[in-house]
């Protein structure tokens, strides 16, 4: 097997629009079949490099491989599948006929058109609205039909901007569930968020950019863990974590290495040195009293971000503080941790 | 350009049809120019003299020599006569003024009608060369007497200048050009508007993965021109039809003649100007902004068409509007209202029409090259300058 089969690369992609840099040297690669996250604050260049994949917008300099081949053919374009950021559809098409047209466009037969477009109508829940226009759908089952346009005429690349914008909980769900089947059945893909901490549990692998270039490149799970592994603890009835307070120094204390980052509502966030020291930590905690939570912690991506980009981002900011806020009540989730 | 290309613009051009064929406005518009057409088709014939039957009366003797005369006028003028034996000059008056006579002769002495005609003749005209005749040669028998009117006894006249023609044709011309301005004008602001709203809305950008520009401009242009063709040939057909039911000879021949030449011109305007006013359309971010982006196409035409009711009206074409039939931006109205004032002879239509195609050779180019760099860029309304200056 091709090594580069399904592989996308961008290689130095750079573009400037008079004063302002979109795309300052941004390379990464986007493997094959995995729900891959193109992350980063408002502005940072992920439509701009987006547009450059699927052929709409030019670079200054840089290119994009796919296949391992230098350019985007003719052929291959009409084997991807795009999402733009803001609509894409004529306002006064009628859902089905729209994805027909679209699919007859990428290709398809007439009847294979047809039955493409009802599947994915079926599929995304829309088989109520598929003879409405699309202007009288509301903004959800727009971004569903959107996502059924880029969907319909099966292609093995998906370059979906802001897939999740103006979606209700119920429609993320629908979303992120149609990106992970896609991704299991081979397809590679590429989605753009600037809200990291929704999509962080949806993503195998991300590439997060700022400012126009790469600022973190991985799978979630090295990023969460950041060269380190850490667990959160906490023992019952102890909201401040008096308990680690209380532990000698050297012997007997906590193993060497391992420093405390922070405590929330009595769980503490400890960073180890070595994976085994988890045990006798563990051991610690349940001499001090019942363990009433005990798992790996993982840093958010908001926090890989800030640390790799720095305080000072307005937008990064924002971001971080309410991802601070989500992290305190919702992290160190042992089940997944557990799967791993 | 592969089978495949050519498919792919098909489908563009096919959803452009099925599009406007399913809005109201579309039909309501092309009821609109039909019932237009229709009335240029009939008004035309009613101003050249209407020949429905018409009656014609005699005062005093021999009437039976009176009567076949106004039969013969008939039959040369091409109507059938009722003869109307009246007992004096004032009842044939009445008559005429009334309406109820179209001409009166009386004895050999006189042809009464409440109007003479502008020009050409007319039952009354015809009624007083027969009569004219007969009473010259005094014992010159009706038949006679028409056989020389019909025939000719005149010596055969050859003019320099082609003959000016007469209110019917000019009026024909004025329906073809008011048509083949509204025609342009309608399709052009909707391939304007259309592609406008292809870019504001973004659909260009998922259209564009699997399209070329180019492809996407001439689907876009295509079907738009498909539908205005069916329009036009709805028009036509309604046009001769209803002429050849209610026109004389002389106005179906020179309306066929003119409804060919406008038919010519209606295809050759709308090449040209078809690719503009879809670069025009790449140029604007709104929808808003189409008829503004739009106007400087339409200026040459309107003016084409003000000065059109000139040359209809006034008896010579000026030469300003004669050079005008020979600019590409606005002979699709001056060239058959040339035609049809019988200004332009022929050798004049097909230089015309060369220089027409040939422009529209450059401006399919230089449209398509404008389309290619605007299309895809968003942010404020663009300049035709600014996207030529700039790289593709």
């Amino acid at each position: 097997m091709n090594t580069n089969e399904g592989q996308l690369e961008l290689i130095e992609l750079r573009r400037r629009f008079g004063d302002t840099i979109a795309l300052d040297g941004l390379s990464f690669t986007v493997p094959r079949g995995q729900v891959f996250g193109f992350l980063g604050p408002n502005g940072a260049g992920k439509t701009t490099a987006m547009r450059a994949i699927v052929g709409v917008a030019a670079l200054d300099s840089g290119s994009v491989r796919w296949n391992g081949a230098a350019a985007i053919g003719d052929e291959a374009r009409r084997r991807i599948g795009y999402m733009p950021e803001e609509r894409g559809l004529y306002p006064s098409m009628k859902v089905s006929e729209q994805l027909e047209y679209l699919a007859r466009l990428h290709g398809l037969t007439a009847a294979r058109a047809q039955s493409a477009a009802r599947y994915w109508i079926d599929r995304l829940g829309l088989a109520a609205r598929s003879q409405d226009k699309i202007e009288a759908l509301s903004l959800g089952n727009q971004q569903r039909a959107q996502l059924a346009a880029a969907l319909v005429h099966g292609p093995e690349l998906l370059v979906l901007d802001e897939p999740f914008s103006g979606l209700d909980p119920a429609g993320v769900d629908a979303m992120s569930a149609v990106l992970t089947e896609r991704a299991a059945a081979g397809v590679t893909m590429l989605f753009s968020s600037h809200q990291l901490d929704l999509v962080e549990h949806l993503c195998t692998a991300v590439a997060i950019i700022h400012r126009g270039a790469l600022v973190a490149h991985g799978t979630v799970d090295e990023l969460a863990r950041g060269g380190k592994l850490r667990i959160a603890v906490k023992v019952a009835g102890d909201e401040q974590a008096r308990w680690i307070a209380r532990l000698p120094p050297g012997t007997g204390g906590l193993p060497a290495g391992a420093t405390v980052e922070g405590i929330t509502d009595g769980t503490a966030t400890i960073a180890l040195a070595r994976d085994e020291d988890a045990q006798a930590i563990l051991d610690l905690a349940r001499r001090a009293g019942p363990v009433e939570q005990f798992g790996f912690a993982r840093r958010r991506l908001s926090e890989v971000f800030r640390d790799a980009v720095g305080p000072g981002v307005p937008g990064a900011q924002a971001q971080t503080r309410a991802a601070m806020v989500a992290a305190a009540t919702a992290d160190a989730n042992p089940a997944t941790e557990a799967a791993r | 350009m592969s089978a495949n290309w050519w498919a792919m613009t098909w489908l563009v051009a096919r959803r452009e049809i099925n599009d406007r064929g399913r809005a109201k406005s579309f039909w309501i518009a092309s009821a609109v120019l039909l019932v237009a057409v229709a009335a240029g088709a009939v008004i035309p014939a009613l101003l050249a003299g209407g020949h429905a039957a018409a009656r014609v009366g005699i005062v005093g003797g021999p009437a039976a020599a009176l009567s076949q005369t106004a039969r013969e006028a008939g039959q040369i003028y091409g109507t059938s006569v009722t003869v109307v034996r009246l007992p004096s000059v004032a009842a044939a008056k009445a008559g005429l003024r009334s309406g109820t006579l179209a001409a009166a002769l009386v004895g050999d002495a006189e042809v009464l009608v409440n109007r003479q005609p502008v020009t050409g003749s007319s039952i009354g005209t015809t009624l007083a060369q027969i009569g004219g005749l007969q009473k010259i040669y005094a014992q010159l028998p009706p038949a006679a007497a028409a056989g020389a009117v019909a025939h000719g006894i005149a010596l055969p006249v050859h003019s320099l200048s082609p003959p000016a023609k007469n209110l019917a044709t000019r009026i024909t011309g004025l329906t073809a050009a008011i048509l083949i301005y509204v025609i342009i004008l309608t399709y052009g602001i909707r391939i304007t508007i259309g592609v406008g709203e292809e870019k504001a809305t973004r659909v260009v950008e998922v259209l564009l993965t699997t399209l070329r520009p180019v492809q996407l401009l001439a689907g876009k242009v295509i079907g738009m021109g498909l539908l205005a063709l069916g329009q036009i040939a709805a028009m036509v057909g309604v046009y001769l039809v209803l002429g050849h039911a209610v026109g004389s000879p002389e106005v179906r021949s020179a309306a066929t003649n003119i409804v060919l030449v406008a038919g010519l011109w209606i295809v050759l305007g709308y090449a040209f100007y078809c690719t503009a006013y879809a670069a025009a359309g790449s140029l604007i971010s709104r929808q808003a902004d189409a008829y503004n982006a739009a106007l400087p196409l339409q200026i040459p035409l309107i003016l084409a068409y003000v000065l059109t009711y000139t040359v209809i009206y006034a008896s010579t074409v000026n030469p300003f509007f004669h050079v005008l039939a020979f600019i590409p931006f606005t002979a699709p109205v001056a060239m058959p209202v040339l035609v049809a004032v019988g200004a332009a002879p022929a050798w004049q239509v097909v230089l015309s029409a060369i220089i027409t195609v040939a422009s529209t050779v450059w401006m399919a180019r230089l449209a398509g090259t404008i389309y290619g760099r605007a299309i895809l860029r968003t942010g404020s309304r663009l300049k035709v300058r600014q996207v030529l200056r700039s790289a593709a």
